[in-house]
């Protein structure tokens, strides 16, 4: 039986989802010739908002981009916030992946010295993290950046900065830091009660993202200890021997590497495309967010209901992403359907 | 250049002219040198020139998976994928051929791009990196074209002048010289023979 604050937690969500921009919408926005037309669609949006605070003339791809970043957040803490306990705890952890990305961008930026300032980190309240991050965007290099991350989760990242100097790549920390996060969410998902949904869910996600950084590694020629040593070793249904058969072979034999998985279609369909690497990401999120609109469908009951809602929540921060970067780079509508997650 | 209303003519002028002369004609000679010499430098750069319609076709092609890159991952998180990438090392120095300055573009460093995270934005990063050396030759190549060509046409705008007006000139004032000094020495030798016969006939 369900606990009644993940009724009420579930109930909430199916309210929220209410919000969402639907394909159609996602459709026509496609076909817009010029941002105005989409800014007028997304008047009658929960973007509405921030959308409205925005002068016309100052109207461009990459404020537009912060907006719809800042939505995802505010739904993110806003279902947050209406969790309670073990539920509230694992959703606390998963929306830890908005400071993980600001982490990451600190981090990329500190690799070469550029400057960094504020306004290219995705919007975050100082009241929804615990990493001061104004501090860390002043940090001289990477170094001062992980050590001002001890008493923080990232703590540990300092025990990589050994292999970062000796390769000098950032996907080191980059993939630690992921570890980091994928291992305390699965920690959670372990204690949540009916967890076999949003098991899933995360799982697969993490299979997912596990494939992404492998395939990049291998696309990148790096040696097959490292990529070993740089996967999650978190694993659903990407098994260990997987990772090793895919970090030890080639490229183009990564169907085989994943016998036995529910990815070797997904391998497959990478193989095809004519540029494969161009082609991953999309591809493994479009199966993401099949997932989680499956899961939406079909958990509607579930905790892995909420899950699915914060996933389909990123899906749609990135259709709109691309569309309105696609229309600024005159991209066509039929390239532009490609890439969206419908 | 007419020889007419030249009034100085001495022995020493037209050595002077003669010296003049052979001069200009190691120097047309020269000349000539350096034109063919540029004239085969540009026949090299015309080759490296022809390679950029290939590049034209490699940078719109990089720039589709630019554009692929922004579509999947948007600005802000592109530009955080930018700043992994170290600046590129060129250095540009001067190199003299046959005196004419032309800028020499040494890359240092490569730009590196291994830190790139998103595999689109990878991808496109390596086909611009690999485009980048290409388009640094090719841009020192238009330069340096650019710089020889102009020599060229003042080398054979100077070769010309030198084949077709000052040597000519030359070869015509020499001659008006040589005229004239034959003639001056015949009127001598006329003017010799007169004085001795007016002298035989006072004596007789």
């Amino acid at each position: 039986m369900k606990s009644p604050s993940t009724i009420y937690l579930v109930t909430r969500t199916h309210g929220m989802r209410t919000h969402f921009l639907t394909d159609e919408n996602f459709k026509t926005m496609a076909k817009s010739r010029s941002l105005s037309e989409i800014v007028d669609q997304l008047l009658r949006s929960d973007y509405a908002t921030e959308i409205g605070k925005l002068p016309s003339e100052q109207v461009d791809p990459s404020k537009l981009e912060m907006i719809f970043l800042k939505t995802l957040v505010e739904r993110f803490f806003n279902l947050t916030k209406n969790a309670k306990g073990k539920g509230r705890e694992f959703l606390e952890n998963y929306v830890a992946r908005i400071e993980i990305e600001n982490l990451k961008r600190i981090l990329r930026a500190k690799h070469t010295n550029a400057k960094i300032e504020e306004h290219k980190l995705i919007p975050l309240d100082r009241q929804h993290t615990l990493i001061n991050f104004p501090a860390l965007l002043k940090a001289k290099d990477i170094e001062e950046t992980t050590a001002l991350l001890r008493e923080t989760p990232y703590t540990s990242l300092t025990r990589r900065i050994d292999d970062y100097k000796r390769l000098g790549i950032t996907i080191i920390l980059e993939s630690y830091l992921d570890s980091i996060y994928f291992d305390k969410v699965w920690e959670k998902v372990e204690k949540l009660e009916n967890k076999k949904s949003i098991r899933k869910l995360v799982g697969e996600e993490i299979d997912l993202s596990n494939l992404q950084l492998i395939l990049t590694l291998k696309m990148k020629e790096i040696a097959s200890r490292q990529i070993e040593e740089m996967a999650i070793p978190i694993s659903y249904r990407l098994r260990k021997t997987n990772i090793k058969r895919l970090a030890q072979g080639r490229f183009e034999d990564s169907p085989e590497a994943l016998v036995g998985t529910p990815y070797v279609n997904i391998a497959i369909e990478i193989l095809k495309k004519t540029d494969p690497t161009i082609e991953l990401e999309t591809i493994l999120s479009k199966k993401l967010y099949q997932n989680a609109s499956f899961a939406l469908r079909n958990s509607s009951l579930e905790f892995g209901y909420v899950v699915a809602y914060l996933m389909m929540c990123e899906r749609e921060a990135r259709n709109l992403v691309t569309i309105t970067t696609a229309l600024d780079l005159e991209v066509t509508e039929e390239n532009l359907l490609q890439r969206l997650f419908i | 250049m007419s020889a007419a209303g030249r009034a100085a003519v001495s022995r020493g002028i037209l050595l002077r002219l003669r010296e003049q002369l052979v001069f200009t004609k190691k120097g047309q000679e020269l000349l000539k040198m350096k034109r063919d010499h540029l004239a085969s430098e540009t026949n090299k750069l015309l080759s490296k020139l022809a390679e950029r319609n290939e590049l034209d076709r490699q940078l719109m092609e990089a720039y589709e998976n630019l554009k692929v890159a922004y579509l999947n991952i948007g600005f802000s998180s592109l530009d955080s994928q930018a700043a992994t990438v170290n600046e590129m090392g060129v250095r540009v120095r001067p190199r003299s051929i046959m005196g004419v300055i032309v800028p020499e573009v040494i890359m240092e460093k490569k730009a590196d791009i291994g830190s790139i995270s998103s595999p689109s934005a990878y991808k496109a990063a390596s086909k611009l990196n690999g485009i980048m050396e290409n388009l640094i030759q090719l841009a020192e190549a238009e330069s340096r074209l650019e710089s020889i060509a102009h020599e060229l046409m003042m080398t054979n705008r100077k070769v010309n002048s030198l084949e077709r007006v000052l040597i000519p000139g030359l070869i015509e004032l020499i001659r008006y010289v040589e005229g004239r000094l034959e003639e001056e020495s015949l009127e001598e030798f006329f003017r010799a023979k007169c004085v001795k016969k007016v002298i035989r006939g006072r004596k007789k």
